[in-house]
Parts: structure tokens; sequence; C-alpha cells
């Protein structure tokens, strides 16, 4: 188990170096098959150690290597180790096998591109860090692995860095990404003060024991939640997911939708047992995830970027885990975030193929009809879309029906609220990935400037991981019939044991009420597409859905501009006053005074021998008096 | 110890030095400037030997003969800036030379 970890893990970050340090020693294609190459080890590491896994008793899956002590300040110590358990295997298995997909991808989506080689390389960098973060053996390692997938983030969004907006978004990721972190990182400065381990096991012992006091849990649960909130783009740090669309589409699938925006998720599946001795922030997570659902929802009902409304719906998917995980069904929202990886990595997979066949287009309303021209991605296309909408076989099925009915289970008011509200989630999912397919798909062709150069369907490189990826989205969801056949709950449950768990009855009513809601849903985007029509109407609602609800408006009033305005401040009143002013008296002063002390400065031999004099005798009269 | 007492050596010395003071300060011709620095020197020289004798130690002369040393580089150096100024038909009038002027 151990090795097949260690491999998982370098495997990738092999492949980075190599490719950076080849350099253009070797060709593009070589930099793509290399980096796809180290992927694929890593997936072959992960089944490794999967498969060593299945072979032990389900008490007897977790394993923690120490390779070296890092870090010793004092008492405090904390080691490079990996935690290879089921929950790890899940992510493992997840990151580096769609990840593999996706960067074999890449190589039909990114020929022809410059600097090939530096995506690749990042690529690959990404999948390292990412497998550091799941595979971590304590808090420490695993928020260094965090702040690494929030560079590799950076930069991939950053990729096009000859275009402003592109470099704009980069820079939000990366700021809101930070904001996270450090609070991320105060939770674990008091996990250090009050416990003096960032081990994953004495911190949860003192959590759950209630060796810390009520105030302590609540901060370091709360510093959790933000950093995971800041990582999977909820409310209220969200805005940077649909700008990071910037970045390759590749990148958007594998970093914005399958992987690095759901470590927040797996962040509080890790670390459960402190959000279970702070049950208020555990519910407020749910209720995040909620709020973003439905306004995540809601915004992706106006999107004309092809590309933003698979993000919005990213941010949707990833409340319902949070809703999951602020429940107490660890499972299921981990469940959610498996079947939600591969379907929505093929639907960003097929959007990049229409991207590429139309040319670079983006903008759904000059797509149209591309059934007919792509059948496969359309076929594709179609599979993630009712996967995504929760019908049945499709694995989004399984999973997020799941979720809700343990938020059922859970009951109360907030179970109640919870409930509800992640069904007309549910409603707002069917209507908008539904305009989207029909947007993109159905009736008839507007992209008259581009019909011209048909590039047929993709190449295989292309094609090959969107059928793997339809299928998985397909099967996957069979890991879990409720009362029926549940392995992946049980592999899970020796490491997060859920806090709820619904009966059957309740996972099959709930099943029958969101897949209706999703069918009408679907039906009324149907309706509207057919009548030509937009489904929210023109008016004041949809103005304030494409302001995408004032966020960004907000938060420059309240933190960009107030930000500014105090630079400007500090310049005209500190700085340039005080720091560049003064620095010019300074030189005036000194010009000044040696014109003063110039004027001394006769020129004439005797003037200088007769000061000398004089000063000597009155030094001479001193020294006699003085003595 | 014979000949005069140690006050008659510090007299002539100061005397001299006051001479040499004197020209330094009140002549204008380099010749004459670079002359008073000598009698200032060989005032010193005459103080430095005097008080040799009346300590009867040895220091005092060896200072004298450095002096004296020092004395003959800075009169080569003195007169060499004076046949340069007379070459090239400058005035020999040291406040003629304000270069340094602030």
């Amino acid at each position: 188990m151990v090795f097949g970890g260690w491999l998982c893990l370098l495997a990738p970050l092999a492949g980075f170096l190599a490719i950076t340090l080849a350099g253009t020693r070797i060709s593009r294609n070589q930099a793509g098959v290399l980096s796809t190459a180290s992927v694929f080890a890593g997936f072959a590491g992960a089944v490794i150690a999967f498969v060593d896994a299945l072979g032990r008793s389900p008490d007897d899956r977790s394993e923690l290597t120490t390779a070296w002590t890092w870090l010793t300040a004092g008492d405090f110590k904390a080691g490079v180790e990996l935690l290879v358990d089921p929950l790890s295997l899940v992510m493992m298995l997840v990151v580096t096998g769609i990840g593999g997909l996706i960067v074999l991808y890449s190589n039909g989506y990114m020929a022809g591109e410059d600097e090939e080689r530096r995506y690749f390389a990042y690529m690959a960098f990404f999948v390292f860090s990412m497998l550091l973060l799941v595979e971590a053996g304590n808090l420490l390692l695993l928020l260094v692995g965090w702040g690494l997938v929030g560079l590799a983030s950076y930069l991939l969004i950053g990729f096009y860095h000859e275009r402003p907006s592109a470099v704009l978004a980069a820079k939000k990721a990366f700021i809101m990404n930070a904001l996270g972190d450090a609070v991320m990182a105060l939770a674990f400065f008091l996990t250090i003060a009050k416990v003096g381990s960032l081990d994953f096991a004495p911190v949860f012992d003192a959590a759950s024991s209630g060796a810390l006091s009520d105030t302590v849990v609540t901060l370091i649960a709360l510093g959790l939640l933000g950093g995971a909130v800041a990582k999977s783009a909820q409310i209220p740090l969200h805005t940077w997911l649909p700008d990071a669309m910037e970045g390759p589409t590749p990148v958007s699938a594998l970093i914005h939708a399958a992987t690095m925006v759901t470590a927040g998720v797996y962040l509080i599946c890790r670390t459960h047992p402190v959000f279970e001795a702070a049950p208020d922030v555990q519910h407020l997570a749910a209720l995040l995830g909620l709020a973003t659902l439905l306004v995540a929802g809601v915004v992706a009902l106006v999107q004309w970027d092809i590309k933003r409304v698979i993000a919005y719906s990213t941010m949707s998917q990833i409340g319902y885990m949070f809703l999951g995980a602020g429940v107490g069904a660890y499972g299921f929202a981990m469940f959610h975030l498996v079947t939600h990886a591969f379907f929505k990595a093929l639907l960003f997979l097929t959007a990049g193929i229409v991207i590429h066949h139309l040319s670079g287009e983006q903008d759904i309303r000059k797509m149209g009809g591309l059934r007919r021209e792509l059948p496969i991605t359309h076929a594709t296309f179609l599979i993630g879309t009712l996967a995504l909408v929760a019908i049945p076989p499709f694995a989004g099925f399984w999973s997020k029906d799941a979720i809700l009915a343990s938020a059922l289970a859970s009951g109360g008011a907030l179970g109640w609220v919870l409930y509800i509200g992640g069904l007309i989630g549910t409603f707002l999912t069917g209507l908008y990935a539904l305009r989207l397919y029909f947007y993109v798909f159905r009736g008839e062709p507007r992209h008259a400037e581009h019909a011209a150069e048909d590039h047929g369907e993709a190449p295989p490189t292309m094609i090959v991981p969107a059928l793997v990826l339809a299928l998985g989205s397909t099967v996957v969801g069979f890991l879990a019939i409720p009362g029926v056949w549940e392995p992946f709950e049980d592999w899970l449950a020796p490491v997060v044991e859920p806090l709820v768990t619904p009966s059957a009855t309740e996972e099959w009513l709930t099943s029958l009420v969101a897949v209706s809601f999703g069918t009408v849903g679907g039906y009324l985007a149907w309706r509207a597409f057919r009548a030509g029509r937009e489904i929210v109407a023109d008016g004041a609602v949809r103005r304030a859905l494409e302001h995408k609800l004032w966020f960004d408006e907000l938060y420059d009033a309240l933190f960009s501009r107030p930000a500014q305005a105090l630079a400007v401040r500090l310049r005209d009143d500190v700085e340039q006053p005080v720091v560049q002013r003064g620095l010019d008296e300074i030189a005036e002063g000194t010009l000044d005074a040696s014109a003063v002390m110039g004027r001394a400065q006769s020129g004439l031999l005797r003037t200088y021998a007769l000061t000398f004099a004089v000063s000597v005798s009155i030094l001479t009269l001193v020294f006699l008096v003085v003595r | 110890m014979s000949g005069p007492d140690i006050p008659w050596y510090l007299a002539v010395a100061s005397i001299l030095f006051t001479i040499g003071v004197a020209g330094v300060l009140l002549r204008r011709s380099p010749l004459i400037v670079l002359l008073s620095l000598e009698i200032m020197l060989n005032a010193a020289n005459l103080a430095f030997v005097g008080f040799s004798r009346l300590h009867g130690e040895m220091d005092g002369q060896v200072f004298a003969l450095s002096v004296m040393a020092v004395a003959a580089a800075e009169v080569c150096v003195g007169l060499g800036l004076i046949v340069a100024m007379a070459r090239r038909r400058l005035d020999l009038d040291v406040d003629a030379f304000t270069e340094l002027k602030g």
C-alpha cells in the first residue's frame, strides 16, 4: 500500500521535473506523452495500493508512513508522512485516473499551441500537488499540498498570459484562495497552540474527547471551513471560479471541476471529527452549500458562455457535496464527488471538442445543430448532461439523491430546509443543463461563419477520454444502490462513519421526487427552447442574474475600492509628501548648506594659512587652559 | 652642560617661527612663502634639538633629521611648481591662484 502511495505521488512529480529540465531538448509531443505517462504511472500506483487494500480486512486499510521528520520546533514535530486509507485512495484514484484521461485529451486539445511543454509540466505539477494534498499524513503537509494546488491553478488559469483577462482571472483566483489558505493556517496555529501537534490522530482525539473548549473547536472548524469554502468556490468566496474559465478547457475540466475544487469536500470529510465537535460550523457548511447551489443554479440560467454555464453547474454540484458533508453524510458527499468528477470532466471535455470544432467560439448563441456534425460528442455530452440532471441510470442520480435523502433523514427544520432547497436545486439543474444542451446541439446551426471549415469529429486522443468518461458516468453510480448494494459507503465507513443513514425508503422516495423535479426542469427548458424564449425573461430579475447577483460589484465596493482609495490616500498623504518630499528636502538642504560653506572657500592660499594658524593658536590656548 | 640655557633656544626658535608665520601670511611671492615655511621648519628643528639637549636624549635630534628630509622634499616640489609657473609666464603671486574658490 505504501509503495503504491509513493509511486502515485512521485510519478507526476518526476514527469514535471523531467519536462521542466528537458526544456527544448524534447519535442512538444514528447512533453505531452511524458506528462500523460507520468500521470498514468501515478494511476497505476493508486491501483496497486487499492488492490492491496482490498485484500485486507476493512479495519486494516489505513497505513501511515513517515519518510523523515521535516520540522522540529520545541515539542512540535511534523514529518513527511503519507496516509493511505480508503478516503485518500478514493481521491488518488479519481485524481490520477480522471487526471490521466484529461492530460491525454490535452495532447489533442493543445496540439499546435505555443508553450505546450509549459502546459504539460504544469499539469503534471498540479496532479502531484493534488496527490500531496490527499495523501498528506498530517495537517501541515495537507496545507502544503493545499497551497501548491492553488499555485498550479494560478499558473494554469493564467496560461494564456498574453490575454489580460486571463491574467486578471488568475490573480483573482489566487488571491481568493490565499484568503482561504490564510484562514486555514490560522486554524492550524491555534491547533498547534492548543493540541501541540498537527497529526491527524491527536487533533481528532482532542476534538472529539472534549479536551478543547467549545470556542477553540469552533474557531478551528471555522478556519478549516474558510479554507474549504475558498478552494471549493462556495459562497461567499465563489466569484473566482467562473472567471477561472479563462484557462484552457482541459484545465477547467481537471482543476476547476473534477479535482481541486472538490478538495474542500475532501477536507471536511478528512477532518470530520473537528466539525462534529462544532456542529454549528458543520451546519453552516451545509447552509453555505445550499446557498451556493441555488445561487449558482439561477445564475447559470442566463449565461451565454458554454464554459461558464458548466462552471456554475460545478459550483452548484459542489454545493450539494457541502450540503452532504454538512449533514454528516460523508460517504455520499464523497460519492457525489466521484460521480461529479466523471460527468463534469466529461462535460468540459466535450465542451472543449465543441469549442475546437468552432475554432474557439464559446458563445452558445453562435452554436446550435451540432448534433449532426459531431454525433459522438453529442452522445457523450448528452450522457454528461443527464448524469448532471440526475436522471437514472446515470451516475448523478445515485449520488445526488442520496445526499438529499440524507438531508431529509437528518431531520429537524434544518433538514427540511436543506431538503427542499436541494430539490429546487435539482429543478434548476434540469433547466440550465438542458438549456445548454439544446442551445449547443439542437435547433438550426447558427455558426455560418465557422461552418465552412468543417473539422469533423475530434482526433482520437480527445474522443477516447470522452468515451471512457461517458462510460464511467453511466456505470459508476451503481457503486451505491440504496438498500441493495452499497460497496462505496462500506468502503469509506471505517474512516468516515456517517452521522446519518437514510433508510432505503427515504432514498427511493427522494429519488422519485428529485427525478421528477429534474425532468420538469428539463421539460420547461425544452418548451422555452422550442418557443424560442429565454427561460428568464427580460427584466429586473434577468439583469440581476446577468450581473451574477452583484457579488463582484459588492466585493469591488467593499474591498477593492476601499483598498485602492486607501492606497491612493497613502500615496498622496504619506508617500509623496513624507517619503519623496523628505528625500528632496534632504538633497536641497545639503545643497543649501554647501552653498553657505562654499563661501568660506575663498581660494586664497594666505587666508587658508591664516585660518590654520589662528586655529592652531586657539587649540593650543585651549589645551593650556584646560590643563 | 655648556652654552646658553634652554629658554634662549626656545626664544630664538619662537622668533624664527613668528618670522616664518609672518612671511607666509604677509608675503605674496610664492618663493618667499616657501622660504618662510623653511624658516618655520627650522625653528621647530631648533626647538627639537634644544629639548634633546635638555633631556640628554637623541630622539629630538632624530626628529630634526627627519624634518630636514621632509623639508628637502617639500622644497623640491615647491621649487618645481614655482619653476613651472615661471615657465608659463604666470604671475608669481599667491593671491592670483583662486581656482579653489567655492
